[in-house]
């Protein structure tokens, strides 16, 4: 495991902001950790990375305790703040530099020049990034973050305040940092992000909420479901999948059905069977997909009330 | 302590890319160095006021081996050499300000104490950064003087200004200042989110110092060694307690938690 946490809990003047987080990250695992404005997620990340201090509950990173390793914990944590914090008046590569040498890399001026390079800003390294547009900052961000080559990512809503088109190339690059055997937990509240990038999410609101892949959450939320077409629906037709055994529920729409059941891959094959049996024409039949947006807003919902 | 070298570097990094911080640095010395030579130059052949002399008239009994044109000079020129450790009153908490004010105005502090490095390294590197500069150019400005007061003092003037006094001002009590105005720097720049006016409250600190000046040439006071030692003593129990408070307040928790 590389990131274990048991009941992390963390008050400010008494509020709540994270309360009694236990979950854990697998290693090389892309982890997205979604959740709306407010919900705990940068305070998370601050604590895991030894930044604050947790107000109760105890966390593992790569083995090492945190509030007792705390320097072994830092040198294998890489993070991306929700605001990029560079300093505006220095030029790309001395940024860049200035952290590989307090992360003692062994060889700062390669290491530099490999992710200048690598995301297209050698010419301009040394350019005042307060010049560089905002996606360009975001990009020697990154690069500040994996300077020392971290184990474990922190990425902290890396395109919230991005113009689609940085966002979009931000997006692309980490993936393709998935490749690398790199763990990286991903703060986010985009959810085609979440959904394109992530292994797995923990959905978050103070408390964790749920914790699975992007199918398995949709599947625990709303169950699987096998939408059919047909030319009519009857009353009968409607009653015959009804009477399946293993059917949970049917629901109408128009000259379409829609069937909760819970091992499609086995039980479809019946389900036509009986359908075109009951005088069915059966038109398409199709798997219900739920967006990660519908999954998202009903668990949030639900732990609001 | 390698990474405060880093930190140090990286300040200078900074300063050199802001005008304004480099005229604080560099104008103050060249200013105070010069003036005292050029009215020593001035003040060489003309007589003495009576009135001043009045004035005076307990230090020239004091100072038995200067004549009393000597005393005269004497006294004006140590007000300007008094004047000579305001910098190492201004300069730290100036640049020390703009550093730590420069990080939260720019958000760099969170990544910056993401890396394994110790806060007290950090604030070493800062303090370097804020100190070494002050230190040099009062002790540049200080040599400047004494070469040019070299030429244009009376031997005995001469020696009067070498006296130990001096020696312990420079180099025991400008430090001290130093480390006092660093201090107050973080402090400040823990509270205010704008350079300027912690600049101002900083600049605040001068006037304790410019009042004790005021005393002597007001003919109250006539500064000694010892004077001095006990306000070296005083200085370095103020520089404790500043220090404890910086460093509390120079912590990863609090820095990112209750900084304003
Ligand atoms: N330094 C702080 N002082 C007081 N409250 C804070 C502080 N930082 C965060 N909070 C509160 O903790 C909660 C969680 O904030 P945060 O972790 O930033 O959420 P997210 O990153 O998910 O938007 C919020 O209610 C926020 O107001
Ligand atoms: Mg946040």
């Amino acid at each position: 495991m590389m990131i274990e946490t048991h009941d992390l809990t963390r008050r400010f003047n008494g509020n709540l902001a994270v309360d009694r987080l236990t979950i854990d990250v697998r290693e090389g695992e892309v982890f997205g950790f979604l959740g709306p404005n407010g919900a705990g997620k940068t305070t998370t990340v601050r604590m895991l990375a030894c930044l604050i201090r947790p107000t109760s509950g105890t966390a593992r990173i790569n083995g090492y305790e945190l509030g007792r390793d705390n320097q072994q914990i830092r040198r294998i944590c890489g993070i991306l703040t929700e605001t990029p914090g560079l300093y505006d008046k220095l030029s790309a590569q001395a940024n860049l530099l200035y952290f590989a040498q307090l992360y003692d890399v062994e060889n700062p001026e390669a290491q530099v020049r490999k992710y200048l390079q690598m995301l297209g800003l050698w010419d301009k390294r040394d350019e005042p990034v307060g010049t560089f547009s905002k996606g360009m900052r975001q990009k020697v961000a990154i690069a500040r973050a994996l300077i020392h080559e971290p184990r474990l990512l922190f990425l902290d809503e890396p395109t919230a305040a991005l113009d689609p088109e940085s966002a979009k190339t931000v997006r692309d690059f980490i993936e393709e940092l998935k490749g690398e055997k790199r763990t990286i937990f991903l703060c986010t509240h985009n959810l085609d992000e979440a959904e394109r990038l992530c292994d797995r999410i923990g959905v978050i609101r103070q408390r964790i909420i749920a914790v699975d892949t992007p199918d398995g959450l949709r599947r625990s939320l709303f169950g699987r479901q096998t939408e059919v077409q047909l030319a009519e629906v009857t009353p009968a037709i409607v009653d015959a999948v009804s009477g399946l055994e293993f059917v949970a529920h049917v629901k109408q729409d128009g000259n379409r059905l829609r069937i909760s059941l819970a091992d499609p891959d086995a039980q479809n094959p019946v389900l036509v069977e009986q359908l075109v049996r009951a005088g069915a024409k059966v038109q398409y039949v199709s798997e219900v997909k739920h967006s990660l947006e519908d999954v998202y807003l009903t668990l949030v919902r639900e732990e609001a009330r | 302590m390698k990474k405060a070298l880093i930190v140090f570097r990286k300040e200078w990094r900074e300063i050199l890319q802001n005008k304004l911080i480099l005229y604080t640095i560099l104008v103050p010395p060249i200013l105070l160095a010069i003036i005292p030579l050029v009215m020593m130059y001035f003040m060489r052949n003309e007589p003495v006021d009576p009135e001043d002399l009045a004035m005076y008239s307990q230090f020239v009994a004091a100072l038995p081996w200067l004549s009393p044109e000597e005393v005269v000079m004497y006294v004006l020129l140590n007000q300007f050499v008094l004047m000579f450790l305001m910098m190492p009153v201004v300069i730290p908490v100036t640049i020390a300000s703009f550093s730590i004010i420069g990080e939260k105005e720019q958000r760099s502090l969170e990544p910056l104490l993401a890396t394994p490095i110790r806060v007290t390294e950090l604030l070493a590197g800062k303090t370097l950064a804020a100190v070494v500069p002050a230190l040099l150019t009062t002790w540049v400005a200080f040599g400047i003087f004494l070469v040019g007061a070299r030429f244009l003092a009376t031997p005995a003037l001469l020696r009067a200004l070498l006296s130990p006094m001096w020696w312990l001002a420079f180099f025991v009590m400008a430090p001290l200042f130093c480390i006092l105005s660093v201090a107050i720097g973080v402090v400040i720049s823990s509270r205010v989110n704008d350079t300027r006016v912690a600049q101002q409250i900083g600049g605040l600190i001068v006037l304790p110092v410019m009042a004790l000046a005021m005393l002597q040439t007001f003919g109250k006071v006539l500064y000694t060694t010892q004077t001095f030692a006990l306000a070296c003593l005083v200085l370095a129990v103020l520089d404790v307690l500043v220090i404890r408070m910086g460093s509390s307040l120079f912590q990863r928790e609090t820095i990112l938690t209750r900084w304003k």
